[in-house]
């Protein structure tokens, strides 16, 4: 059941953004809509934020913790240096910058907070299935 | 289990038998054991840096955990630390029915030792042993040692 709730979310996710890039992009050549530009900038946040978050498997030495903290700081730079390339094009408030850090920041501490909640839940679980274990080990 | 011994002076070949409803890991033991194939450890104690000592045989019962540092592999049991002859990726193989699971790249732990897991602050999880030492449970082999405790559980 976890895993078919898991490939609907994964299609629901794909069709949605595959939706709303095409329009955006649509909308974007024919001038239809001002937003438009906004929609693909979020894509571009989604993508640098998948991408930097995808690498969590690497360094295994460093604690979780730290490497939550390094891949928010990773990718608030990479965000940062796009924001900075299309600031070039159209100049970009001290208030968007700051628009942008918050939306950012607060998924993402949320995220981790559920995160961290879940590791606790694992490990008794764990610890759980271990006295199981254990128990019939010694029957 | 239950355990029925019989003694027949007329039986010409002594055996075994032996009444299973799931080949678990504790069967596979006894069959081991049947076939003199019982895995056992040979080591020498780690103290100092002498390695002239006497060799000993080790139960694997008996191991928290496998460690291996500096090209070395050590046994750690109640009743010292021991030097083994082999390497971490034979002793994951041959340990596998006993327990045994890696949980880093150099540490293999014996799961029916662990006292408990215990998460840190730092989102590290350790493996907790009666002996007061801990095991760190390396995130990359989370989803391995996850699988290993399923597994054992269904043959248990």
């Amino acid at each position: 059941m976890k895993a078919y709730f898991t490939k609907l979310l994964i299609y629901l996710c794909i069709s949605y953004t595959s939706i709303s890039l095409t329009a955006a992009v649509y909308n974007l050549v024919n001038g239809n809509e001002p937003g438009s530009a906004n929609t693909l900038v979020m894509f571009a946040f989604c993508l640098i934020s998948s991408i930097v978050l995808s690498f969590y498997e690497l360094l295994p030495d460093v604690s979780p913790l730290a490497m939550i903290i390094i891949q928010y700081l990773v990718a608030c730079a990479l965000c940062a240096v796009l924001l900075l390339i299309l600031s070039l094009i159209e100049p970009i408030s001290p208030k968007g910058w700051f628009e942008y850090y918050r939306s950012f920041t607060i998924p993402y501490i949320i995220w981790a907070g559920i995160y961290y909640f879940s590791v606790y839940l694992d490990t008794r679980k764990k610890n759980d299935l271990l006295k199981e274990i254990q128990k019939k080990e010694k029957e | 289990m239950k355990l029925n011994l019989y003694e027949d002076k007329k039986t010409k070949e002594e055996h075994v038998d032996v009444y299973f409803t799931n080949m678990r890991p504790m069967i596979r033991q006894l069959i081991d054991t049947v076939n003199s194939e019982r895995p056992m450890l040979s080591g020498r104690p780690a103290d100092e840096d002498l390695d002239d000592g006497d060799e000993i045989m080790i139960d694997p019962k008996e191991v928290y955990y496998l460690d291996f540092v500096d090209r070395k592999l050590f046994a750690y049991t109640g009743d010292g630390v021991f030097r083994v002859m082999k390497t971490l990726a034979e002793c994951e193989e041959l340990l596998w029915n006993y327990g045994f699971v890696r949980v880093s790249k150099s540490d293999l732990v014996n799961v029916f030792k662990i006292r408990t897991l215990k998460p840190a602050f730092n989102m590290k999880v350790y493996a907790c042993f009666d002996n007061g030492e801990k095991i760190c449970v390396n995130r990359s082999y989370k989803k391995k040692f996850d699988e290993y405790l399923q597994e054992m559980r269904r043959m248990a």
